[in-house]
């Protein structure tokens, strides 16, 4: 035994090394790979188109009619920026047939633009997916004849839709947001090319997630605009096309599809917006128009698609949907001076929240819809204090959820939709939720874009259909 | 009487005969339609088939289990419930469903700034859900099964923001289809649920019918 042991000894040394050196060499993670920025083979550099576009250069007149004064929801959200119908005119709680209503539907492109009504006209920028134009078409409210088309080719790709903007329109003025972030600027009555420009060529904005989102604003006929490039925000002259003002924007905040809207506090008219970067007011009157008076970056997600909700006394109820929740801000001022600060901050599962649609302010009650993430009130319609987004005093239940579709507060009652079409109409307060009606009207899918209620006229669309419902109560 | 020499001739020509008889045979049976007897039925639609012995019979009787997108809540029980490491349930993508976001829900951790690649970023545990710039503005996002543990991260994501394209089911070829199927005892939304071996998913789609075939009707794994 004793002549093995030599060789024993060598062949556990050499067994050991052997060992020790494939320890050393052998590495478990090798198959590992990083996993770093850039590997999705984006293209570099800026995405936005370089294509020149001649804003209102095709124009095709159908019909004339005279105006039929009384029948207005001049913009998004309407006249006051409230989302509610202040009409006396009564409306129905019960559609029954609804093939009794309809007064009329029209084909769309694709999209979720929304009409906007002044004197008897409703207009809405379209997307033609024929002639690949964007083409804002101004139809009769009475009978949806189309009256005249003023459009400027654009390319566009199928992208969640393509149209999603509603025109601004006054007694003189229309004004149009493209897809693509082409301003359009007629004359309201006949449709007359008045002004244009890209925001992308002339300001550096950049096209936001899904196209443009944004609906512009009339004030005073000023354009009022949110571009969120080499400015923040700009005032445009509607009679000239002239720039008339224009906020800095020193923090490079982006395009969002907030709409830019109107409050008034300590004396001071200003405009909130809620960017991509954050919320703040801008003065809209007196010796600054354009000044920032008040910034906040607290509530500052990737992706907004809600308009600020502006309440009583400075409060202010901002959201977002991709898991961003909520925010309850308070503006303070007084002699010029603005400060804001953030009463409530929450996730989408701890009050009220909002993916698409802004909320409905009416009586100290936010109203709306709650996202997907919400937990166990997902999508379900809710309500609670406009000084407490935190505590949900009504909820609609879980047999009545709803979707990323808009409502609209008129007569006393919420008119619903659904995504897929299916109108619901319900008296809704802090103390209960009460279905009135629930009636398919379109057997569609992705209808989002914002309804409009005037003159007992309602006008609702899915991706494809504008369908206009003849909704008075009879006497 | 034929003598042994003729015997034995006549004996090799029938077996030659018998041999040929049976490999046509059997040549033709093969190349029969599986789905097909020999009434033209399709097994959907014979009353015979709870009866019938022929393959495609078989495997419509042979049941299996899989998980209905539906009822699905993402909870993360079929990464650790199955018997198998990993999960033999697999994210699917529905690409007919898909918007090909560069915003993705489904591949990004909500409220994340840069849209990118980063580790950090994605909301997949174990970078299985791999995303490719396509053209302005999409992108294209694909599953590389050998890495989805089944945790359903990406499709909570995918069902909250975005259209729901991204979707879990039994992936049969690693299914050992358990009698009892582990994840189905525990599955808190009863979404398992077994279903004919000849049609074994269940995707969600757009219409009211569901995709019939993963294999073959939009839907794609890397």
């Amino acid at each position: 035994m004793k002549k093995y042991q030599g060789y024993i000894l060598a062949f556990l040394v050499i067994l050991g090394l052997g060992l020790m050196a494939a320890w050393f060499l052998y590495d478990p993670v090798s198959s590992f790979s990083l996993s770093v920025p850039g590997m999705d083979n984006r293209k570099k550099g800026p995405a936005a188109s370089a294509e020149k576009v001649a804003i209102g250069e095709d124009f095709i007149l159908f019909k004339s009619i005279p105006d039929v004064p009384g029948t207005n929801w001049p913009r998004f959200r309407g006249g006051q920026f409230d989302n509610i119908n202040k009409e006396n005119v009564r409306l129905v709680s019960k559609l029954g047939d609804p093939a009794a209503h309809i007064l009329w539907k029209l084909g769309l492109g694709e999209g979720h633009a929304a009409p906007a009504v002044y004197d008897g006209r409703v207009y809405l920028l379209d997307y033609d997916e024929v002639k690949k134009e964007d083409a804002l078409r101004c139809f009769s409210l009475l009978k949806g004849e189309e009256l005249w088309r003023r459009g400027y080719h654009v390319h566009l790709k199928r992208n969640h839709g393509l149209s999603r903007t509603i025109p601004a329109v006054t007694k003189d003025y229309v004004l149009t947001i493209g897809p693509r972030c082409q301003v359009m600027c007629c004359s309201r009555s006949s449709g007359a090319f008045l002004w244009g420009f890209d925001l992308g060529r002339e300001f550096q904005a950049e096209v936001p997630f899904w196209y443009t989102g944004q609906c512009p604003l009339i004030d005073n006929d000023t354009a009022v605009i949110a571009v969120g490039g080499k400015s923040l925000v700009i005032g445009v002259d509607c009679k000239t096309g002239k720039k008339a003002w224009e906020t800095p924007n020193p923090h490079n905040w982006k395009m969002s599809h907030a709409s830019l809207i109107p409050m008034t506090l300590a004396g001071q008219k200003m405009y909130v917006y809620c960017a991509i970067g954050g919320v703040c007011g801008i003065a809209a009157g007196g010796p600054g128009p354009g000044k920032i008076l008040w910034e906040t970056t607290a509530f500052a997600p990737s992706v907004v698609a809600p308009s600020p909700v502006v309440m009583d006394e400075g409060r202010i109820f901002v959201s977002a949907g991709y898991g961003a929740g909520s925010a309850l801000l308070q503006v303070t001022g007084s002699n010029g001076k603005f400060t804001v600060k953030v009463l409530q901050k929450l996730k989408p599962q701890e009050g009220l929240a909002s993916e698409q649609q802004t909320p409905v302010y009416y009586g100290g009650y936010l109203y709306g819809i709650l996202p997907k993430d919400a937990g166990a009130l997902r999508n379900q319609f809710v309500c609670c204090k406009g000084n407490d987004c935190k505590s949900i005093l009504m909820n609609s239940g879980k047999t009545e959820r709803f979707g990323l579709g808009p409502y609209i507060f008129a007569d006393g009652k919420f008119f619903i939709l659904n995504d897929d079409g299916e109108l619901t109409i319900a008296k809704a307060s802090p103390a209960g939720f009460t279905v009135l009606d629930k009636t398919r009207i379109i057997d569609g899918q992705d209808s989002w874009g914002p309804i409009a209620i005037t003159g007992g006229y309602l006008l609702m669309r899915d991706s494809k259909t504008l369908v206009c419902l003849d909704i008075r109560a009879k006497q | 009487m034929p003598n042994r020499r003729e015997f034995l001739n006549t004996l090799m020509r029938g077996g030659i005969l018998a041999a040929l008889g049976l490999i046509s045979g059997s040549v033709i049976l093969r190349s029969r339609d599986k789905n097909a007897c020999s009434g033209g039925f399709a097994c959907s639609s014979c009353g015979k088939s709870q009866s019938c012995s022929l393959p495609a019979a078989l495997a419509a009787r042979q049941m299996v289990w899989q998980l209905d997108p539906s009822k699905c809540i993402q909870c993360g029980r079929c990464a650790t419930n199955c018997v198998m490491t990993p999960s033999a349930v697999k994210c699917t993508h529905a690409y007919a469903m898909c918007g090909y976001c560069d915003l993705c829900g489904g591949y990004l951790k909500p409220g994340t700034k840069t849209l990118d690649t980063a580790a950090e970023h994605q909301l997949c545990p174990t970078n299985a859900l791999k995303r490719k710039f396509i053209e302005d503005p999409f992108f294209e996002y694909t599953v590389e099964e050998e890495l989805c543990i089944g945790c359903g991260k990406c499709v909570k994501g995918c069902s909250a923001f975005g259209n729901g394209s991204l979707q879990l089911q039994v992936r049969h070829d690693r299914c050992k289809n358990c009698n009892e199927c582990s994840i189905a005892r525990n599955c808190p939304s009863q979404a398992f649920t077994r279903v004919p071996a000849n049609k074994p998913s269940l995707l969600k789609s757009f219409g009211k019918e569901p995709l019939e075939d993963a294999g073959r009707k939009g839907v794609r794994n890397a």
